[in-house]
């Protein structure tokens, strides 16, 4: 089966994932999916989940979004967070998320909506992945 | 000249904050260390965004994306990044000089300050300065999300209008010897427009869409960048004047051993020439 590259670059660490087969990212538009010789570019991701596909095996990664480049048959995940579906946090998730659905219903004027939707949809996403 | 027990119990004191300060060394210098792996692996993400980000700017044109925008400047805002506790040199005092200098000639009522650490804030709150935000008390648990935070509200700031320019005063980490006062322009960024041909890549969504997400995302890196450079800065001008601090210590310490013994000396002198003399009153 052909394989490229995968690197995925976080602020905090780097993760040389190495040769794998498929790759499915969570597009703004929707998820798409990177094989071999893909054509190059630069795409952006949303808060969603990571699939990849190594050596008939499959693995789950949930991000914060971000970036994918595909340069010269190798592929570069540019994300703020990546966490493998097994490493999830899952009452850190849980926690933030029980934040957030406070903080809407509490209305205070000061906060900003579209940060309390980003985080309960980060949280959300974690859940989901971790379950994987 | 001090009596024997005086001079004992500064030595005894000298000793116990040169234990503190020795301490305090080994400490900073374990948190430096830390810093500077964090500043490594967060190389990778900020050279690999900057470098789609260069690729990216020459064909956007600045009028269509308020990130971008170029105004005249009216008003400044100012992220002065600082320690929260002192006992680092003149590692808060450097740069706070600085960054009120700066802020002095452009004018004090037309500049918003964004204080990061507990000196900045103390500084800037006792002279009267305009205060948008201060970010306290995260250094010991720093995380991206901080970054992110600070980040966030700056651009805000910008966007929306409130300034103009946005500048960042740190403390750059030459090396463990040396940190410099650095003083940058986080928005807006500076790049040349120009034409190049289309390539062959693909983008999406548009370019400019992609641009909107990816600044926002460049600008918290380098202020993640910013936060790691100041931390890592202050954990080294820390280690060094507590080394400093230390062998002081040790240089009053033997000082005043020569004194005790001097002084005891003088007394067992003094006590044998009381004895002769007595006895010789006698005879």
């Amino acid at each position: 089966m052909t394989s490229f590259n995968l690197d995925i670059v976080t602020p905090i660490r780097e993760l040389k994932i190495g040769e794998v087969n498929y790759l499915r990212c969570p597009g703004i538009d929707g998820s798409f999916g990177v094989m071999n010789n893909h054509r190059e570019g630069i795409l952006a991701l949303a808060v969603g989940e990571v699939k990849v596909t190594q050596g008939g095996k499959d693995e789950y990664f949930s991000t914060g979004g971000g970036f994918v480049e595909i340069i010269d048959n190798s592929v570069k995940l540019l994300v703020e967070s990546i966490e493998r579906s097994n490493d999830i946090d899952t009452d850190r998730a849980q926690r933030s998320l029980d934040r957030a659905k406070k903080r809407q219903v509490d209305k205070d004027p000061d906060t900003n909506n579209a940060r309390i939707d980003a985080s309960m949809m980060r949280a959300l996403n974690r859940l989901r992945v971790a379950k994987r | 000249m001090a009596n024997l027990k005086d001079i004992r119990d500064r030595i005894k004191s000298v000793r116990s904050i040169q234990k503190v300060t020795k301490a305090m060394k080994m400490v900073a210098a374990a948190k430096m260390r830390k810093a500077q792996e964090r500043m490594e692996q967060a190389r990778p993400y900020s050279n690999s965004l900057s470098e789609v980000i260069e690729h990216l700017l020459p064909d956007i044109d600045r009028e269509r994306l308020p990130l971008l925008n170029l105004r005249e400047i009216k008003r400044k805002a100012y992220v002065v990044v600082c320690a929260d506790r002192g006992l680092a040199g003149a590692f808060n005092t450097n740069l706070l000089k600085i960054a009120q200098k700066e802020i002095d000639e452009f004018g004090k009522d037309q500049v918003d300050i964004f204080c990061i650490g507990k000196k900045a804030r103390d500084h800037f709150t006792y002279r009267n300065y305009n205060i948008v935000e201060s970010h306290v008390d995260f250094w010991a648990e720093m995380e991206f999300e901080n970054a992110m935070m600070i980040g966030r509200s700056a651009i805000d700031h910008f966007t929306n209008g409130t300034v103009d320019e946005i500048h960042v005063v740190y403390n750059y980490f030459v090396n463990v010897a040396q940190q410099e006062v650095r003083s940058e322009t986080l928005l807006p960024l500076n790049y040349e427009t120009n034409e190049s041909g289309p390539s062959d890549r693909l983008y999406e969504p548009s370019k400019e869409e992609l641009v909107n997400t990816l600044i926002p995302r460049h600008l918290n890196v380098q202020m993640w960048k910013y936060l790691l450079e100041s931390y890592a800065s202050e954990q080294a001008a820390r280690m060094l004047s507590m080394e400093n601090a230390t062998s002081n210590a040790q240089d009053m310490i033997k000082d005043l051993t020569l004194q005790f013994n001097k002084a005891r000396q003088a007394a067992i002198t003094t006590e044998m020439l009381e004895i002769v003399g007595g006895a010789e009153a006698l005879d």
